[in-house]
């Protein structure tokens, strides 16, 4: 009974974050200086303004607008992108499905690239914690993570692209172009990403890790003579990897959409891009919608987050054996 | 207790924030040439090259003078933002742990509703909103500076406030607490007095944290056109000058460059006070 109540309240949680989230940014796009129907047909007349503004719902009052977004998302529309001939030729999720697969495929990679970077580096600093090894990786580690993704980004470019003209520094190509050109276009915007996440990772787990590592199961289990390998994976990886994976599960929420800088620097047009556009643009529907999306996905990667917690220590499980 | 020594990243970071200090304050009479007037006879030449330490860019702008001129606005913008951030969210924060109750949830939720919105993003539309008052964009230099530290402010308020939350929750339920609440004291009077002083040392290490970040996200909205736009910051220059990295790419390395190192040597800070806390709550 306690634990469904517990969901509920989350749930409940969640709704009212959801409801503010897109009511605050309802608000931003509305403050936005100049409109789209100002932005779109600057030479109009103040009668045709007035037409037009009817026609974008934007005549109405803050709370109106909103509760009309709310009801149309509710039905699946998720507005549509203004244009100059003044047709409504473009829905949004139109344009999501183009950008959706890139911000996707960007984030998963960033992810799971760094992971398989930090966990290894993390296990060996911190199994040999205070060797030359362990000082040197940790120190360099620490000098990569205060460089910013976009230098590291250009530098990339500048060394990959310009210098060996290996890798096309620029534009998205999805794998129906070819597993190769994918891979290809992917390389250097992930590797920029990843630089400072692998940082971040490598110093949560090595923290982590030598926190175990001092438990009285690690030398009891020593001491039955398991291997170092067997132990290290076993009973140390495990409970000290669980601010890692919340780390990491908040991550990519913050990715969809917020590796916006990455994107214009390599040109892919992510999400990210997109919301850039789209707020230069005044297009008030794709804006809210797709903030409202981001949210909703950084949300959804918070309790995974919370439930991941609970399935690998069972000590935090909610109210068990108490 | 034995002095420890100093680690020698200490000075080093302290070496070079002091050198950008100087810089911002007394750059701009060294006898360098004007950063805004071009030297067309040396276009766009490399490093280490006769009269341009630094080389110039593509319209033979001194690069050691604009980034020395850089300096000053970076940092500027970055600690005026970080520490407007730390007054706002540290009171937030210390004011949600110690109230609890409803006005802990709202403020909890109001920091919960604005970081699930990415920051960048979150900044983007703030400096739209507040930069162009009329429909051209014609904004004046300062104006887009006060614009720019203004939003930095508001995006790093909930991340620094939920730190000092967190930071203030563990020393509200101690007992001096209260003991002071049962001898009358006001609650302002509480927070102040007695939580504060505990929560400072956090709230300084995160906000050595924050400043480096702001620079970053700084240079990355200039990058997205909408930071200050006439090359008077690193990012600024980032932004103009990565046009051309293919054929000057110097001129980029520079201030990504000027950037990371500001950036490292922050985060060093952050980090060692850091270790001195952990330190003094060990002991205890």
């Amino acid at each position: 009974m306690k634990k469904f109540q517990n969901i509920t309240t989350r749930l409940a949680q969640v709704v009212i974050i959801l409801v503010l989230v897109t009511f605050g940014i309802t608000v931003l796009v509305r403050l936005l200086p100049g409109d789209p129907a100002s932005t779109y047909f600057p030479y109009a007349t103040p009668e045709e303004l007035k037409v037009l503004r009817r026609e974008y719902g934007t005549d109405k009052n803050l709370f109106a607008y909103y509760i009309d977004w709310v009801a149309k998302v509710f039905r699946g529309d998720f507005g549509y992108y203004y244009s100059v001939n003044g047709g409504k030729a473009l829905s949004v999720t139109a344009m999501w499905k183009q950008a959706m697969p890139v911000s996707l495929w960007l984030m998963f990679y960033t992810v799971v690239f760094s992971l398989l970077c930090a966990i290894p580096i993390a296990m060996i600093t911190a199994f040999r914690e205070g060797s030359r090894v362990d000082r040197i990786t940790s120190n360099l580690l620490f000098g990569f993570s205060a460089i910013p993704n976009f230098a590291i980004g250009l530098g990339l470019v500048f060394v990959f692209a310009v210098q060996f003209g290996l890798l096309n520094p620029v534009g998205y190509h999805p794998w129906r172009d070819g597993a190769w050109l994918h891979v290809k276009s992917m390389i250097l915007p992930v590797l920029s990403l990843s630089v400072g996440q692998i940082a971040a990772y490598t110093r949560l787990l090595r923290a982590d890790l030598i926190a175990t590592l001092k438990e009285d199961f690690v030398a009891m289990a020593s001491s039955k003579g398991l291997s170092n390998r067997w132990i290290l994976w076993r009973h140390v990886f495990r409970p000290s990897s669980l601010t890692l994976l919340t780390t990491a599960a908040l991550n990519m929420g913050a990715l969809i959409g917020g590796a916006v800088i990455i994107e214009v620097v390599f040109a892919l047009n992510g999400l990210g891009m997109f919301l850039q556009a789209s707020i230069a643009q005044r297009q008030y529907l794709a804006v809210q919608s797709t903030v409202a999306l981001v949210a909703a996905a950084f949300i959804l990667f918070n309790v995974c987050a919370d439930i991941l917690y609970g399935v690998l220590d069972p000590r935090v499980r909610a109210h068990r054996g108490r | 207790m034995a002095v420890k020594r100093k680690p020698i990243g200490f000075y080093l970071a302290s070496g070079w924030m002091g050198l950008c200090v100087l810089m911002s304050t007394v750059g701009g009479f060294l006898p360098l040439p004007n950063w805004k007037v071009g030297d067309y006879d040396n276009l766009g030449v490399g490093l280490f090259s006769p009269g341009h330490l630094l080389g110039t860019d593509t319209s033979g702008i001194d690069q050691l003078s604009a980034v020395i001129n850089g300096t000053r606005l970076s940092l500027t913008i970055s600690f005026t933002a970080a520490i407007l951030g730390i007054l706002i969210g540290g009171f937030l924060g210390i004011l949600a742990a110690y109230s609890r109750g409803w006005l802990d949830s709202v403020i909890l939720m109001y920091f919960n509703v604005s970081l699930s919105v990415p920051t960048i993003i979150l900044a983007l539309a703030l400096v739209s909103i507040f930069a162009s008052s009329d429909s051209m964009g014609q904004t004046s230099a300062l104006e887009r500076i006060g614009t720019l530290i203004l939003t930095l402010a508001i995006v790093l308020i909930p991340i620094l406030g939920r730190i000092a939350r967190a930071s203030a929750l563990s020393w509200t339920g101690r007992d001096f607490v209260l003991a002071a609440k049962a001898m009358g004291m006001k609650p302002l009077q509480i927070m102040w007095n007695h939580i504060l002083p505990n929560v400072v040392p956090t709230l300084l290490s995160i906000g050595f944290l924050a400043a480096g970040v702001l620079i970053v996200v700084e240079g990355g909205l200039a990058i997205l056109g909408a930071g200050v736009l006439d090359g008077s910051t690193w990012g600024a220059m980032l932004a103009t000058n990565r046009q051309l990295l293919t054929i000057y790419p110097h001129t980029t390395l520079i201030p990504a460059a000027a950037i990371a190192m500001t950036v490292l040597s922050l985060n060093y800070f952050a980090d060692y006070i850091r270790n001195i806390i952990d330190g003094r709550e060990s002991r205890l």
